[in-house]
């Protein structure tokens, strides 16, 4: 890995070359293609139903695979893990429930449209957005895969503490005229990400002895709550249903919105390249990734105050990104054996199983096994948007159901998701606290973007930070020696100062007009 | 015609009063196990020990007296502690069984102070395979060539070692590893999985790391990392120094140990098949073939070896818990 010359390079790229195909031709095979499939439905229906997502559907599947082709299994769960995102935007937009934690950033707008009736518009676009998401990441893996291993070991800690600090602070400059609002709800949410055992100097924070509080706060039962749990109070408040105009979901609204996303094209592609280029780096996971595609569209956006009242781009942006990252979120995985979330550890168990150890041999002993699954993972995010869309005209009716028989189901779904994510009675209880906190979030006008962004990266920015501390003898130096470090640095930089150029161009933009107007 | 059909009654009656006896037949068959027997595994799917059980179970199946299914449960709260918890409360009637990681179990429960369970009241059943030792590796592009290098390097400054959370069997290996070899280091703490630390020496974050052998070959084998020194007391790694030559023969007790055991009090026959049809699955050749593969040594050993393992790894952690446990 270490000793490529030129001439290794050229023979690996045409090795490269013959093997992307080799893995596209052991595809191509009927019962292969039917284990795509199966993954498929099975990562849609797991998808779709909170708390379970490809976590589980893998895990339940591991024993299932044993007499398979380590080929085929690969196929499977290529199949599986592509069409989880699809899922869990339908039920997200629909009941504002993300089915997996990154689909929390489809609640945002996606559940607004689907109450101003254009529920079918939405899915679509999040279909189409998936889609495209995938081919573009697979196409970027597959560019970057030869000198994937290489790029991973260019970020470690110091880079990665600063890539969190970038992303909170791109979320926070998103949350517009709330920005006070932001940080205090940031800060909540940074104090939970501590509650746990600190695995930088030992010793547990804020468990009071309970053991589940060991972990600290579990995610998707705290998402969950935030979204599903609040909505449904808010809805029982509320009364009515969840689509409030009166008109029913027509079907054109569906073509329509597969359409929506060409008109969006740098939304796809901006949304595209953040999940894939992300998604390469072990440390921010899906669920970042979403919310960063979303604040990123929004602030880039000309009239970012529409966002999160049912802009259709505030879907199409995290869901490209969720699906380009699914992609890239297996280099990483594959490369180091570093599993970037717990889906791609889950994985790795299942490769283990298969005889192929993640590590710099995967790469080159596996490699049509690789290409095969990508393949496959990006066969079963197109087919899947798809599907989901045969599906769309009956679930939007889902928002048409009065509270009276929404909310309960709703409730115990999402009680019963969050449960079966570890058999744990503890998710139920945080459940209904994140429910709870997320309604008065709700009814107080809190942006809950932010504090699911605190939440997720809290604990892992305060390691990258504990170790970079410790690499560089306690000096702040190491963040100085570091061009990456340097890079990050500046950007975060541009981002909080962005505002005030904004402001201080919106005045001089103000002032000219009105020069002009009392002109000649 | 009457009497052939009289007949007949008798016959028929006859196989009839024979053919009820046949459930006395079946029930001098083994009565254990009558139904399927769960497999706890206290961490979350798809790491090394969830891995072990996966490979192991399917084929430890055929090997028992009647025909019923080993189920992989996962429970991995609170580290691990909740499904060894729930493996202590379970029904001592050999229908729940559980992987456990010694010394892991003795680290988590001085760090947790948890009373939930005592390790020493378990009913052992066996171990799958032979504890994995460990060794010292740096990076590939290190400058450090041998382990006198390294002993050099810690004369003038500490040596920066990556290791996982304090709750980590790798970090207790290298705590205590270090202090017998007299290393001087500065710990960097909180890598989480088990390659990401090894991962960080290749990036050059640290100096160096001690990593379990079937961890370390993986990268050994990809060209990434070489190996310094050998934890064994006979080094498997050609030119290189062990605990024998390094004079600390202690070192080769540091070893992480796949245990499996069933709650307090099963009874011995129950035990006894369970134990055999573990012996018996690690022996099988699509588990050795496996294992061999992937660096991991299979071989089995007795519910009287395994206890004499968890009670020797209990005493040498115990000397020294005030290494391991926070200030």
């Amino acid at each position: 890995m270490f000793a490529a010359g030129e001439e290794h390079r050229q023979k690996g790229i045409c090795l490269m070359l013959e093997m992307w195909l080799g893995g596209l031709q052991g595809l191509l095979h009927l019962d292969v293609l039917g284990f795509v499939f199966l993954g498929m439905v099975i990562g849609l229906v797991f998808g779709a139903i909170p708390g379970l997502g490809g976590t589980t559907a893998i895990a339940l599947l591991m024993p299932l695979t044993y007499g398979l082709e380590p080929f085929t299994a690969l196929a499977l769960a290529g199949g599986v893990m592509g069409a989880v995102p699809m899922g869990g935007s339908i039920t997200s937009i629909l009941l504002n429930t993300p089915g997996t934690a990154p689909n929390a950033a489809t609640c945002l707008d996606g559940h607004p449209l689907a109450q101003q009736g254009k529920a079918g518009l939405a899915i679509g676009a999040a279909g189409s957005a998936n889609a495209i998401g995938a081919i573009i990441g697979t196409v970027s893996v597959l560019a970057v895969l030869p000198i994937a291993s290489d790029l991973v070991l260019m970020f470690g800690p110091p880079e990665f503490f600063l890539m969190g600090l970038f992303a909170l602070a791109i979320v926070a400059t998103a949350t517009r005229g709330k920005m006070l609002r932001g940080l205090v709800v940031g800060a909540l949410g940074l104090m939970i990400a501590f509650v746990g055992f600190n695995d930088v100097a030992g010793g547990e924070r804020f468990t009071y002895g309970i053991e589940y509080l060991w972990d600290g706060i579990h995610l998707v039962p705290a998402l969950i709550g935030l979204f599903a749990v609040a909505e449904m109070i808010h809805l029982m408040v509320k009364g009515g249903s969840v689509a409030q105009s009166g008109s029913p979901v027509k079907i054109t609204k569906m073509t329509a919105g597969l359409l929506e996303v060409f008109k969006h094209m740098p939304t796809v592609i901006r949304g595209s390249l953040i999940g894939t280029i992300v998604g390469a780096i072990p440390g921010l996971g899906g669920t970042v990734v979403a919310f960063l595609s979303y604040s990123v569209t929004a602030q880039a956006s000309k009239n970012p105050e529409s966002f999160g009242k049912g802009n259709i781009q505030g879907v199409i942006a995290p869901e490209a990104a969720i699906c380009a990252h699914d992609c890239s979120a297996l280099i990483p995985t594959l490369t180091f054996g570093i599993p970037a979330g717990a889906e791609m550890a889950v994985f790795m168990g299942l490769l283990i199983i298969h005889g192929m150890q993640p590590g710099p041999l995967m790469l080159r002993d596996h490699q049509v096994e690789i290409y095969g699954l990508i393949w496959a993972l990006t066969a079963s995010c197109v087919l899947a948007s798809f599907v989901g869309l045969l599906f769309v005209k009956p679930l939007a009716k889902i928002t048409q159901l009065d509270s009276g028989i929404l909310v309960p189901l709703v409730l115990s779904t999402a009680f019963a998701g969050s449960f079966a994510i570890d058999m744990a009675i503890e998710n139920v209880i945080v459940t209904a606290v994140f429910g709870c906190l997320g309604y008065l979030m709700m009814r107080y006008d809190y942006p809950r973007l932010m504090i699911v962004v605190a939440l997720v990266l809290g604990a892992n920015t305060e390691r990258n930070f504990h170790q970079s501390m410790l690499m560089g003898e306690g000096g702040w130096s190491i963040f100085l020696n570091r061009p990456i470090s340097v890079g990050l640095m500046i950007a975060i930089a541009a981002v909080l100062c962005l505002p005030i150029f904004r402001g201080v161009f919106n005045q001089l933009r103000v002032r000219k007009l009105a020069a002009e107007r009392s002109g000649p | 015609m009457q009497d052939i059909t009289r007949r007949n009654v008798v016959i028929g009656a006859g196989a009839a009063a024979s053919a009820l006896t046949f459930p006395g037949v079946a029930r001098s068959a083994p009565a254990f196990p009558a139904k399927n027997i769960q497999f706890v595994i206290p961490y979350a799917p798809g790491g090394g020990f969830d891995v072990y059980v996966r490979i192991v179970a399917p084929v430890m199946e055929k090997y028992l007296p009647n025909k019923v299914t080993i189920v992989p449960v996962n429970v991995p709260s609170g580290g691990g502690s909740r499904g060894v918890a729930q493996l202590y409360r379970a029904k001592p009637d050999g229908y729940t069984i559980g992987i456990l990681n010694i010394p892991g179990m003795f680290i988590l429960q001085q760090q947790q102070g948890s009373g939930a369970y005592d390790l020493a009241k378990f009913s052992w059943i066996g171990a799958m395979g032979e504890g994995e030792r460990y060794v010292i590796n740096v990076g590939a592009k290190s400058p450090l060539k041998t382990f006198a290098d390294l002993k050099a390097l810690s004369a003038k400054r500490p040596i920066k070692l990556s290791v996982t959370g304090p709750e980590g069997t790798a970090y207790a290996a290298s705590v205590i590893g270090t202090q017998l070899l007299g290393l001087r280091t500065q710990l960097i703490t909180g890598y989480k999985g088990s390659a990401d630390y090894v991962v960080a020496a290749v990036r050059g974050d640290s100096d160096a790391v001690i990593a379990a052998i079937p961890t370390s070959m993986r990268f050994v084998r990809g060209g990434t990392v070489r190996v310094l020194a050998s934890f064994e007391a006979k080094s498997s790694f050609p030119g290189v120094p062990d605990a024998t030559t390094l004079g600390q023969p202690d070192l080769d007790n540091i070893s992480v140990e796949r245990v499996v055991a069933g709650p307090p009090g099963i009874p011995p026959e129950v035990q006894n098949t369970l134990s055999v049809a573990l012996a018996k699955a690690l022996a099988d050749p699509v588990v050795v073939k496996w294992a061999k593969e992937n660096d991991v040594v299979m071989r089995s050993k007795t519910p009287q070896e395994t206890t004499q393992l968890v009670a020797q790894q209990r005493a040498f952690f115990d000397k020294w818990k005030k290494y391991l446990t926070p200030s």
